[in-house]
């Protein structure tokens, strides 16, 4: 049954140029599952807004929306509130109030619940969805992945028809981002709940939807089933994001008919398609290094001896005698699960943290010899995972213009400027306000600062985190960039995928120790879970195929090969 | 200017509507309260009788908020500004006595209309007490505090356009607080207003005060402009995302 | 501030206000030296149960010079009384004035312990609850302030160290330090403003603003929460009796007069004991039942 229905919608903000959404419609049936998917400035929030009645910006709008046969702009007001729940990307900012109890019992109390029906329904809600035991807490000492399941919940009282969620998981880490899209798969599967979910993290939920909504320009150019939207997507420019087994359907000219949506789908389609005569992707790996060396340089950027590391004198250690060699120039790569120390381990490299055992050494210094600033003129710089906080002035000119004038250097700065916009590709972004733009684009931001002042080492922290594909395919780019410029890069992240297309050696922080140092060739394919979708979907097919370039190309010499035999 | 002048509208809508009820506590509660005490308590413990004429003094402001239309946004802000008062405390904690809980006060006053600025203030301090304990003097701050906020919402059209007056307004600001407060400590000794003790209160708090006079002035020239233009800018975001 | 479970805690928030009100304006009003000694005396053994001994000893630190200055300066200020113990610039030290000053000093000390135990006991969370029905916005907005706190706490950290790797930090001046926490703070008040937004917008898709908005609670009101107001009514009666009716009557000035000493003083000291002493022998109580319990397991 129909529960949602778009009719020639077309959106236009106050002030702004052009059409958000242009002539959109469609038709949205109860109990599924919605994906929206579609590069950044695409419409798709503005969509998500003009369904939750609350919400709607100002603007022209022309069409409408209808929630069950009445006008969205029609409906009841507490009909409006209780039948269609909206959960936003800012985990922390959609909490209202101190505790959690008063959290789950807001919109209640917004609809005139008496305390004791607020009681049972939030009661049910907190046991439904594992959060009893935070129920007296505070807001506040909850985890980031705990603040966004209390959303949800809080959300989840009135039980409402439909469920919108604009990117829930992008400030989440991996873990607690999956735990939250299988809360959502569960809503969907045991309540037949409605969702409709903008989300980047695409290789997850790309499967799990019913039918996936693909935007551009403030239109839906497909509205199909996953594996259609693979065959639509294979034929399309936009493919940042989408899984690798779609990529890989798009690299084959969509050999073999239906789309592979998963590592499953990946397999069986390989399996069935191709041949693995070729097993080895040595003689690429030959090529691909001869092209990419770094190979020679024995100087030393980073050097971590022994290092410990604890927060407070009564807690337990967090790094126990870290071992680490980075070489000028190179890109590393930490791995490692929640909680195990690996941003820990940034700021003892930045020097914003002390570490009590063990040596540190900086561009071959003493760590301990940097006086003050020392080590930020030049020598080491850090993106931290929020970038916004790197900001402190008003719109991103005045603020290169500001750092240059704390690091004291008075000549070119306009030209100094413009170089490295046009470098990262953000001239245009130069004068806007920095809360204006979005997270990818406020990362190139950062990072544009950071090269302005020159760092011979440059770390990043979770860089990929609240990026989509897009964006990540540009941060590949730009850290090869850093890489060309003889600038040492040390990543820390949780992003398989990224690591190994952007690393020259990577490591795995597990216990408080570097487990093996190796390139990430060697560490993945060791790896049987912890590692790249492409080589969990070729594993025991072809022996160490770690990105989707190898296995296109292995597929290509089994093919030639095949076809030299016919 | 647009979003000054919604504020402003409000106000006076609400200065109407509850004046009736303001009236009625300066002309009868509080005179009532002071005479029935006066009576009760024969000549001494009049700290006690303060601290009540104090708190009700607060509450036509708290009653014309409840009472008043209030966007929710513009509840969200005075949160946000209630928090960052008493978090500027933490920041600057390596001076004593030097925190911007005044200047964020008087900034919320002078841009946001003087109910705001009052409201920031006196919530600042019941907020800042969770923290740092609660007391008698708890109604004396919040006075204190709210005074200096309320004063600047009236005088916000200088406040905007003169540095010098904002300057000037941060020293007056310290002196009222450090005023207001020292009345407190004077009289809750032996319940009775001593002058030549509340002398003594004004002068051994020079020190004190000469910090506040300083790091307000440093505060509000610092953070005043910067500020009224952050608020300036969300309220116009939030009107593109909010239809009105 | 509290981890472990006390048994006052556990009250309803009303019987608490009503009970730490008139803890506090009794011990405020008194000059009695005896009703100060039993309002000091239960202020420390209450303290005590809430705190441990540590805190309260570093605490004394500071409070016993502030109970000497009060002491002291009193016979400064007030020339009154009859016996003098010597001039000072032509102005009489009075020995009714040292006394008072002392008592003074408790009574001051008496109402700091007492408030103390009240931010303990009635935090945030009730002090919402009790004024939630009569300020709802005001509550709302209290509410919002105590979550922004920590969370600006723990971005103002996030913003100082990515700061301070980008090198703006330049000397160890005292100077510099203002400046760059400025700086900070500056940035904190930006976020702070522009996440205002999302969160004026997460109230508003909760419905806020609808009419007839209700206030829901955790507390509920036992057998033993009407008990204990009872109680604290009653003793208020019998000591505010004593008060009005000049029973404990006790004056420094002109000449310092004797403490009464007969059934009818007795019996408002002794309700004044009550009173003030609940809180600490309802946590005694408890620890022998747990005690006992635990034993019969």
């Amino acid at each position: 049954m129909e529960i949602l229905r778009g009719e020639n919608l077309s959106f236009k903000y106050a002030g702004g140029q052009g059409n958000a959404i242009s002539d959109v419609s469609f038709r949205i049936n109860e109990g599924e599952l919605i994906v929206v998917m579609g590069e950044s400035g695409c419409g798709k929030t503005t969509l998500l807004k003009l369904i939750k009645k609350e919400m709607i910006p100002a603007g022209e709008k022309i069409g409408s929306i209808y929630y069950k046969q009445t006008k969205i702009e029609d409906m009841d007001e507490r009909t409006a509130v209780a039948d269609i729940g909206f959960v936003m990307q800012k985990v922390e900012a959609q909490i209202v109030t101190d505790k959690v109890y008063h959290e789950l019992a807001f919109v209640l109390e917004s609809l005139s619940y008496k305390t004791e029906e607020i009681r049972i329904k939030v009661g049910e809600m907190a046991s439904y969805f594992g959060i009893q035991g935070l129920f007296r807490k505070k807001t506040d000492e909850l985890s980031g992945g705990e603040k966004q399941l209390l959303n949800l919940a809080s959300v989840m009282v009135t039980s409402p028809k439909i469920l919108i969620l604009d990117e829930p998981t992008s400030q989440l880490d991996p873990i607690a981002a999956s735990d939250f899209i299988a809360t959502l798969k569960k809503l969907n599967k045991e309540l037949g709940l409605t969702i409709i979910l903008v989300e980047h993290r695409l290789e997850e939920v790309f499967s799990i939807a019913d039918r996936i909504m693909v935007m551009e320009k403030g239109r839906i150019v497909s509205f199909d089933t996953p594996s259609n939207t693979g065959k639509f997507l294979s034929g399309h420019k936009m493919l940042a994001g989408a899984p690798k087994a779609v990529v890989l359907y798009k690299e084959m000219k969509g050999i073999g008919g239906e789309c592979p949506v998963n590592v499953k789908e990946g397999r069986e389609y390989i399996l069935k398609n191709f041949d693995n005569k070729i097993r080895s992707v040595k003689e690429y790996d030959i090529k691909a290094e001869a092209s990419n060396g770094t190979g020679d340089i024995e100087e030393n950027a980073i050097e971590l001896k022994n290092v410990w590391f604890r927060y407070h004198k009564e807690e337990k250690d967090i790094l126990r005698g870290i071992n680490l060699t980075v070489k000028r120039g190179e890109v590393f790569t930490l791995l490692g699960g929640n909680g195990t120390g690996k941003s820990t381990t940034l700021s003892i490299i930045s020097g914003l943290r002390k570490h009590y055992r063990g040596k540190v050494f900086i561009n071959g210094r003493k760590i301990k010899d940097f006086k003050r600033n020392e080590l930020y003129r030049e020598n080491l710089s850090l993106l931290p995972q929020d970038p916004i906080t790197v900001f402190v002035k008003s719109d991103v000119y005045s603020d290169y213009a500001d750092i240059l004038k704390a690091h004291e250097i008075k000549n070119n700065i306009e030209e100094r400027i413009n170089e490295v916009a046009e470098m990262l590709g953000i001239s245009k972004l130069l004068h806007k306000h920095p809360y204006d733009l979005s997270g990818g684009e406020q990362q190139k931001c950062a990072i544009g600062k950071i090269l302005l002042i020159m760092p011979k080492i440059i770390l990043l922290d979770e860089p990929t985190k609240g990026i989509d594909g897009c964006g990540k395919e540009e941060l590949i780019n730009i850290v090869k960039l850093l890489k060309d410029k003889g600038i040492t890069v040390v990543i820390v992240t949780h992003d398989v995928e990224f690591a190994a297309d952007v690393s020259d050696s990577c490591g795995l922080l597990f216990d408080g120790e570097i487990l093996a140092k190796a390139s990430p060739k060697e560490f993945f394919a060791r790896n049987n879970f912890y590692t790249t979708a492409v080589n969990r979907m070729t594993r025991d097919i072809y022996e160490n195929v770690i990105t989707l370039k190898e296995l296109v190309w292995i597929i290509k010499e089994n093919m030639k090969n095949q076809k030299i035999k016919i | 200017m647009d979003y000054q002048r919604k504020y402003e509208k409000s106000e006076n809508k609400n200065i109407k509507k509850i004046s009736i009820i303001k009236y009625i506590i300066c002309v009868i509660i509080i005179p009532t309260v002071i005479f029935i005490g006066t009576k009760l308590f024969d000549g001494k413990k009049y700290a006690f009788l303060t601290a009540v004429v104090v708190l009700l003094s607060c509450v036509p402001f708290i009653i014309s908020f409840e009472k008043g239309k209030n966007s929710t946004e513009k509840m969200v802000i005075l949160a946000v500004m209630i928090a960052l008062s008493v978090f500027g405390r933490y920041c600057f904690s390596m001076i004593p006595h030097f925190k911007p809980i005044t200047a964020i006060t008087v900034i919320t006053g002078i841009y946001m209309g003087g109910e705001m600025g009052f409201l920031c203030g006196a919530l600042a301090a019941v907020l800042s007490n969770f923290i740092f304990g609660q007391g008698p003097w708890t109604p004396f701050q919040m006075l204190a505090w709210g005074m200096t906020g309320l004063i600047a919402g009236l005088l916000s059209r200088y406040l905007k356009k003169y540095m010098v007056a904002l300057a000037a307004y941060g020293a007056v600001s310290g002196i009222i607080y450090s005023m207001i407060m020292d009345i407190w400590s004077a009289m809750w000794q032996d319940g009775v207003f001593n002058i030549k003790r509340y002398v003594a209160c004004i002068i051994s708090g020079i020190p004190t005060t000469a910090t506040y006079i300083v790091s307000n002035i440093i505060f509000l020239l610092i953070l005043a402009r910067p500020v009224g233009r952050k608020l300036e800018r969300v309220k116009l975001k939030a009107d593109i995302i909010e239809k009105d | 501030m509290n981890d472990k479970m006390k048994i006052f805690n556990t009250y309803h928030p009303l019987g608490l206000f009503i009970y730490f009100a008139s803890a506090i304006v009794i011990t405020m009003f008194m000059i009695n030296p005896v009703m100060l000694t039993i309002a000091i005396i239960s202020g420390i053994a209450f303290v005590l149960t809430l705190t441990d001994i540590r805190t309260f000893l570093k605490n004394l630190a500071y409070e016993i010079p502030f109970f000497i200055l009060i002491a002291l300066t009193n016979p400064l200020f007030s020339h009154n009384g009859v016996t003098p113990l010597f001039f000072l610039n032509g102005n009489a030290v009075t020995l009714e004035a040292v006394l008072y000053g002392l008592d003074m000093g408790i009574m001051i000390l008496g109402v700091i312990y007492w408030c103390k135990c009240y931010s303990i006991i009635v935090d945030s969370e009730k002090f919402i609850y009790l004024f939630g029905k009569a300020i709802p916005k005001l509550s709302l907005v209290l509410s919002m302030a105590l979550k922004f706190v920590p969370v600006f706490k723990r971005q103002y950290r996030k913003i100082s160290d990515a700061q301070k790797c980008f090198g703006y930090y330049a000397t160890d001046s005292y100077f510099d330090k203002i400046r760059n926490a400025l700086r900070v703070f500056s940035c904190l008040i930006t976020w702070s403003l522009e996440s205002s937004i999302d969160t004026s917008v997460a109230m508003k898709a909760k419905g806020y603003g609808l009419k007839g908005r209700t206030h829901f609670h955790n507390f509920r009101f036992h057998i033993r929460d009407l008990f204990l107001i009872a109680v604290t009514l009653f003793m208020d009666i019998v000591v505010f009796t004593g008060i009005g009716t000049d029973i404990i009557d006790f004056r420094f000035y002109p000449k310092i007069t004797q403490i009464n000493l007969n059934a009818e003083s007795i019996a408002v000291y002794g309700a004044f004991i009550i009173l003030m002493f609940m809180p600490a022998f309802l946590e005694i109580k408890e620890k022998i039942k747990w005690k006992y319990y635990v034993e019969r397991i």
